[in-house]
């Protein structure tokens, strides 16, 4: 049964410059905002935009990230006609091939999207956070007749050359494309959110497949290619919350937006009552604050224990904070213990951490600390 | 387990009114998290019970609405299954809705089962209860039917409306009557958690049922043991366990869990307690926020003061407002500047701007649920 829409979450990134948290876990799977995985959030866009099959792409420690991705049960993605698949690199006849960049890991699985015969193809990444519909940009490329539709938001001058920079016309149809280019001309960013008709996309996965010189990146070369062949490529603009989360210092900040004094523009709360960000669950106790606990501006996750001063924090589960230890500015990931007297500033401390008695980390407070492995890294 | 059918009892429940007007106790809410049931559910599960029935009594809708697809406490969701035994015709006739006629209502489950041991577990309990040795126990005895007590100091007070077992000097099982605050001192108290032969369990229907149709499970099996058809063991549970059998005893059995020790008690990461999930993100506290001594689920939003207190998911403290030693139902506002204290408010109510609520610390107050104050 040809379906209308198949979306594909490129998973298997690095995440080099998050340090110690990707070391054995890919980027997607990192953790956020007390509860959450990243990918939590593409996931969720896809099953609140009614997208019923989904390929997610993984190859760095794909282990944890494919177990966690499983059926897809965490996002509802397990329901009648509905297919989940963790699309890893495989061996074939023609022998076995890492993934050679986004292209490629799409190309690789055309068998798998040939089966479901999409009339259209919708290309995410799974380490961005937003949370949103893509109803409105598909109809945007239905009814522009689109090959391909490029999400973009504007992004300031200063940091255009970290992104692809589109040029569009007067119509929105994108003319030029540069991926981050030294001097930017623009600031039209693409967000590595596309819809492909399927029908060009195969084509031009397939014509690069074969050239040699190209990254096989959707930005670098799939994306130049169809502007030079004067294909129909739309710029869908988009305006709300999104966060590429690159580095220890935006992963904190993605996290402190979340606070009632964060970033209004993201609102767990308010998502909800068109739709939910879903994620995994787990069977602790309800949190417990404890009577000389001191609670401010924080988000915090069923299962944590908090008897100390937490103030300006997102607490995940089974974070135990002891009496007279005081985090400030800091995410504690899942598990990790805050003993007595110990001080955090300004810190992202990595799942299952011990912050020793008495410690201080990164008092001296110049910049977001990451504390991995018992010790602060900047 | 396979030759083991759990069966979760709700007709045993103490009615605990004003909360289980439109509820069962098994499925009223518990530390803003839980519901009384899950403990039972939880229990069979790590026992590795995987056919489970449940004898719902009444008020389905609450009972089937906290199961959801009822994959949250099965360990393989093909093999596991939960299965709702609601005796329909007793609904014209309060007086049969027993446990026995919805047993004998729903008989398939005595019939054409290959089980050859029912474990019947009480709804309300909360106790986290290893079930398998006193299933091995039996098994290993080659015994009729086991019942499951617990040792308590005192129930003039406590265990209200549960089977006290009554023994002569030789230790030997002679009656058991209904606990009303009758018994001075140490008391064994009947968990109304049994386990009996699938065919002696048919044997005595077959025998006493035309007796008297308003006979219970439990009255039953007494009654074949009398007769001396059906020998009886007892064993002892000695860990935590509590009977919220009165608003009082729910209020104190709730807010008593704030003590960490006697948290602990109960909750073993051993052990877990599962619950239905509802993708809430996690409890976000505001700038001004003060809260201590407290539980708070995920998907409450708190901008005011919390106390000694039950916060469950999805409610609302707002700025100003101040909630001490009470417990808060889910999706209920407390508008800013309100007070309340030393009160239970029930699910969807919502306390007005600067309205106050303060019941006694003996005598806690109670608000519907769905009421504006």
């Amino acid at each position: 049964m040809a379906i209308k829409i198949a979306a594909m979450i490129l998973a298997g990134g690095k995440g080099t410059r998050l340090g110690a948290l990707t070391k054995k876990l890919a980027k997607p799977a990192v953790s956020y905002g007390g509860k959450y995985r990243i990918i939590d959030f593409p996931l969720s866009n896809c099953a609140n935009s009614g997208i019923t099959h989904v390929g997610v792409l993984t190859q760095y420690e794909s282990s944890a990230l494919n177990s966690y991705i499983g059926n897809g049960k965490n996002w509802g993605l397990n329901g009648v006609n509905c297919l989940t698949s963790v699309l890893s690199p495989k061996q074939t006849e023609q022998g076995s091939n890492w993934y050679r960049g986004t292209a490629d890991a799409i190309y690789q699985n055309l068998d798998w999207l040939d089966e479901l015969d999409p009339e259209y193809v919708l290309i995410l990444s799974g380490d961005h956070i937003y949370a949103t519909t893509f109803d409105e940009m598909l109809a945007a490329h239905i009814k522009n007749k689109a090959d391909c539709t490029v999400a973009v938001r504007e992004v300031p001058l200063a940091e255009a050359s970290r992104f692809g920079i589109c040029e569009t016309d007067e119509r929105n149809f994108i003319v030029g494309f540069k991926e981050k280019p030294k001097q930017p001309k623009g600031t039209l960013a693409s967000m590595g959110i596309y819809i492909f008709t399927y029908t060009s996309l195969k084509k031009y996965l397939k014509a690069d497949f074969g050239k040699e010189k190209s990254d096989h990146d959707f930005g670098k070369d799939i994306i130049p290619s169809m502007i030079a062949r004067q294909k129909r490529l739309l710029a869908y603009r988009y305006a709300g919350y999104w966060k590429d989360v690159g580095t220890i210092a935006s992963l904190h900040q993605a996290n402190m937006d979340l606070l009632l004094s964060g970033d209004p523009e993201i609102d767990l709360y308010s998502i909800q009552d068109s739709a939910h960000i879903y994620s995994e669950d787990n069977h602790c106790p309800p949190q417990y604050i404890g009577t000389n606990a001191v609670v401010r501006d924080c988000l915090i996750n069923q299962g944590a224990v908090v008897k100390g001063t937490v103030d300006h924090c997102v607490i995940s589960s089974d974070v135990t904070v002891d009496e007279g230890a005081e985090c400030y500015n800091t995410v504690l990931m899942n598990g990790c213990h805050v003993r007595a007297g110990a001080k955090v500033y300004d810190c992202l401390v990595a799942p299952n951490e011990i912050v020793r008695k008495g410690e201080e980390v990164n008092a001296t407070r110049d910049g977001i600390a990451l504390y991995a492995g018992g010790r602060t890294v900047k | 387990m396979k030759n083991v059918i759990g069966l979760v009892n709700f007709h045993t429940a103490p009615e605990v009114l004003p909360i289980t007007a439109s509820r069962p106790l098994g499925s009223t809410s518990y530390l803003g998290r839980y519901a009384f049931c899950d403990f039972a559910l939880s229990n069979l599960c790590n026992s590795g019970i995987s056919q489970v029935g449940l004898l719902v009594k009444d008020h389905q809708r609450s009972i089937l609405k906290h199961l959801g697809n009822m994959s949250s406490w099965v360990i393989n969701t093909k093999i596991g299954h939960q299965r709702i035994l609601y005796n329909e015709p007793a609904h014209r006739d309060p007086r049969l809705n027993t446990d026995l006629n919805n047993l004998v209502e729903n008989d398939w489950l005595l019939y054409d089962s290959s089980a050859e041991y029912l474990l019947f577990v009480p709804s309300h309990l909360v106790v986290s209860m290893d079930l398998r040795p006193y299933l091995k126990n039996h098994v290993a005895e080659n015994r009729a039917i086991t019942l499951v007590a617990s040792k308590q100091r005192n129930v003039k007070s406590a265990f209200l409306g549960s089977k006290v077992l009554e023994f002569d000097a030789q230790g030997t099982l002679v009656d058991a009557n209904t606990n009303a605050g009758q018994y001075p001192g140490p008391a064994s108290v009947y968990l109304d958690t049994l386990i009996v032969n699938r065919h002696l369990l048919i044997e005595l229907i077959q025998k006493y049922k035309a007796v008297n149709p308003l006979l219970d499970i439990f009255s039953l099996l007494l009654m074949g043991y009398k007769d001396g058809v059906a020998p009886i063991a007892v064993e002892y549970f000695d860990g935590f366990v509590r009977s919220p059998d009165t608003f009082h005893h729910y209020m104190d059995y709730s807010l008593e869990m704030l003590d960490k020790h006697k948290a602990d008690q109960l909750f073993n990461p051993q052990w877990p307690i599962y619950t239905l999930t509802h993708d809430t993100p996690p409890a976000l506290y505001g700038v001004d926020a003060e809260v201590s001594n407290s539980y708070v689920s995920n998907g409450a939003r708190v901008q005011g003061k919390v106390f000694n207190s039950i916060i469950a998911r999805n409610v609302i403290v707002g700025k100003g407002a101040i909630v001490k030693n009470s417990i808060i139902f889910s999706s209920v506002k407390i508008n800013d500047g309100a007070v309340v204290e030393n009160a239970l408010i029930d699910k969807y109510a919502i306390i007005e701007r600067e309205h106050t609520i303060k019941g006694k610390a003996k005598d806690p107050l109670y608000v519907a649920q769905g009421a504006i104050l």
